[in-house]
């Protein structure tokens, strides 16, 4: 009973998702059941002189594709970010620290700060500082939101014996960079790529504070946005919207793959 | 104290320091700067650095704060009362009735692909079900349940459901945590006693999974509170306070955004309180 109450929640938040793939297919231009023939156009078709860009196939989008490589490029970057900062606080944290639990709250916080307050006040900072819509200010927004995640995934999959592997290792003398290398980096390896992964895939996703922090193009999601609420909703989004959840869907694959593998 | 400890201690807070240092510039700063811009004065483009409470009182004193504080509370209560109704069963499910980890971790995977979905696919995928010409309308009017299709976008109910299966997640995960470190010896001691299944079931597992339901609560609460762009497109014209503040911020009303955004950071703060006083998330993570 409860089993399938599980099972219509999975297929309650995969319908939209599968219907898109289904819909990027669709002939017509309009976005409506049932399909009325099987096309590829709005994935490859060639435009003939000048197309709204809700018309553009994806192949001939160029602002797609350089949001979507600016999405990548974010992505990694704040990727690597939260698996430095998630496994080095996750690390500190097991310990008794004076403090612990002030400092555990402030690295939550970019969390707990709604999007739109959090945007608005990047806003003003950066702009006080002359850096409104760089790079890096895109990436630090996304980080502070994404560490929250990695670190309370990580924290509650710590294995409860690793600490006393470690004080094992140090009552035979092994200087702490050993104790970190030969005992405590491969016994949470897994935690760390997973943790990176999920900031991958939750910058990937992120709209609400990225949009207050980007111009122009910005990352797939904001590019999206923008591009919808002037455009009207055509499959040639869908078929967007297909190829982006493709490259979340492996990572995600893979992050299943690595926690099933650890998994205890 | 030995010295090798001492070591630990302090090498503890040079690994703390990256992410204090991230959440100092990237969070504690700019709400820094945003509570006092709020009280500034602003005569277009430029901002004042005068004190004045007009952003404050503008807002306050306006017909449609009401309506819009009620809107923004109350959806996002109701948000949260829906995905605890869904994510109690499914975390107690996980903890409780699939024993195989491999399995578990497989389900609780396939729960969080939504939420990774690129944000925009994800809410204009709903049109796909809720539209005029969506599956539900399909369905509708093909078995004639219905002869003309029915509205579901662009009202509450479009947005309470794009939201649920957005957030529900955040509230499943805090319970699925607190659930997991409930001994199970309890239980097994109160069947001994014979205790009735719907006690075992309140007395223990619901109770002790309290920290968990409020930390989703909070967790839930925040997110909807800060998300503007849901409601910004599915929500069919309803107000909400994280709405507004876009709606200003996007006119370059910056100091009146900024009020807002003060009001909403202060009704924030207080739901970290209670999430640290009463739900103890710190319980859930690093304390046994």
């Amino acid at each position: 009973m409860l089993k399938f109450f599980v099972a219509a929640f999975i297929i309650f938040i995969y319908l939209p998702a599968f219907l898109v793939i289904l819909l990027s297919f669709e002939q017509s231009s309009s976005i409506a059941l049932p399909i009325t023939g099987f096309t590829l156009d709005w994935y490859v078709k060639k435009p003939v002189g000048y197309e709204s860009p809700a018309f553009v196939s994806l192949l001939y989008d160029y602002g797609f594709w350089d949001a979507l490589v600016n999405s990548v490029r974010t992505s990694l970057v704040v990727a690597a970010f939260t698996a430095i900062i998630v496994t080095s606080s996750a690390l500190a944290l097991r310990h008794r620290v004076k403090g612990r639990d002030l400092l555990f709250y402030a690295l939550l916080l970019g969390f707990i700060i709604p999007g739109v307050t959090l945007g608005l006040g990047s806003t003003f900072f950066y702009s006080i500082l002359g850096m409104e819509y760089s790079f890096w200010s895109v990436v630090l927004i996304n980080t502070v939101y994404t560490v929250p995640f990695g670190l309370i995934l990580m924290m509650a999959r710590f294995d409860p014996d690793l600490m006393e592997y470690e004080k094992a290792a140090s009552a035979l003398k092994a200087n702490p960079m050993n104790v970190l290398r030969k005992i405590t980096f491969p016994l949470i390896k897994w935690e760390i790529i997973s943790a990176t992964i999920f900031g991958f895939l939750l910058s990937w996703g992120e709209l609400i504070r990225t949009q207050f922090m980007l111009k122009g193009l910005g990352t797939l999601s904001v590019f999206i946005y923008t591009q919808l609420s002037v455009y009207p909703l055509t499959p040639k989004w869908y078929a967007a919207g297909t190829l982006v959840s493709v490259i979340a869907f492996s990572a995600l694959a893979i992050l299943a793959f690595l926690l099933a593998r650890g998994a205890r | 104290m030995k010295p090798a400890e001492t070591i630990s201690k302090y090498s503890s807070y040079i690994l703390l320091a990256p992410g204090l240092i991230a959440s100092f510039i990237g969070v504690i700063v700019p709400l820094a700067i945003l509570a006092p811009i709020s009280f500034y004065k602003y005569r277009f483009p430029e901002i004042i650095p005068e004190f004045t409470l007009e952003n404050y009182l503008g807002y306050l004193f306006s017909a449609k704060t009401g309506t819009i504080l009620l809107n923004t509370f109350g959806l996002s209560f109701m948000t949260c009362l829906l995905c605890f109704a869904v994510a109690y069963p499914i975390a107690y499910t996980l903890s409780f009735k699939i024993r195989s980890p491999r399995f578990k971790t497989y389900v609780v995977s396939l729960l969080m692909v939504p939420f990774l979905i690129d944000w925009s696919i994800r809410t204009v995928a709903w049109i796909s079900v809720l539209g005029e010409r969506g599956l539900i309308n399909y369905f509708l009017t093909s078995t004639g349940i219905s002869a003309t299709p029915q509205k579901f976008l662009f009202s509450p109910i479009a947005l309470i459901v794009i939201w649920l299966q957005t957030y529900t997640l955040f509230m499943m995960f805090p319970i699925y945590l607190a659930m997991q470190r409930i001994n199970l010896d309890y239980i097994r001691a109160a069947q001994v006693l014979r205790a009735p299944p719907h006690r075992i079931q309140y007395e223990i597992v619901f109770k002790l999974s309290m920290p968990g339901i409020l930390t989703g609560f909070i967790f839930v609460f925040v997110s909807t509170l800060g998300d503007f762009v849901t409601p910004s497109l599915w929500a069919g014209g309803i107000q909400t306070l994280g709405l507004s503040i876009a709606v200003f911020a996007g006119n370059y009303l910056w100091t009146q955004a900024a009020a807002m955004s003060t009001i909403m950071l202060a009704i924030t703060l207080l739901a970290l309180y209670i999430l640290v006083k009463v739900g103890k998330i710190k319980k859930l993570v690093y304390e046994r």
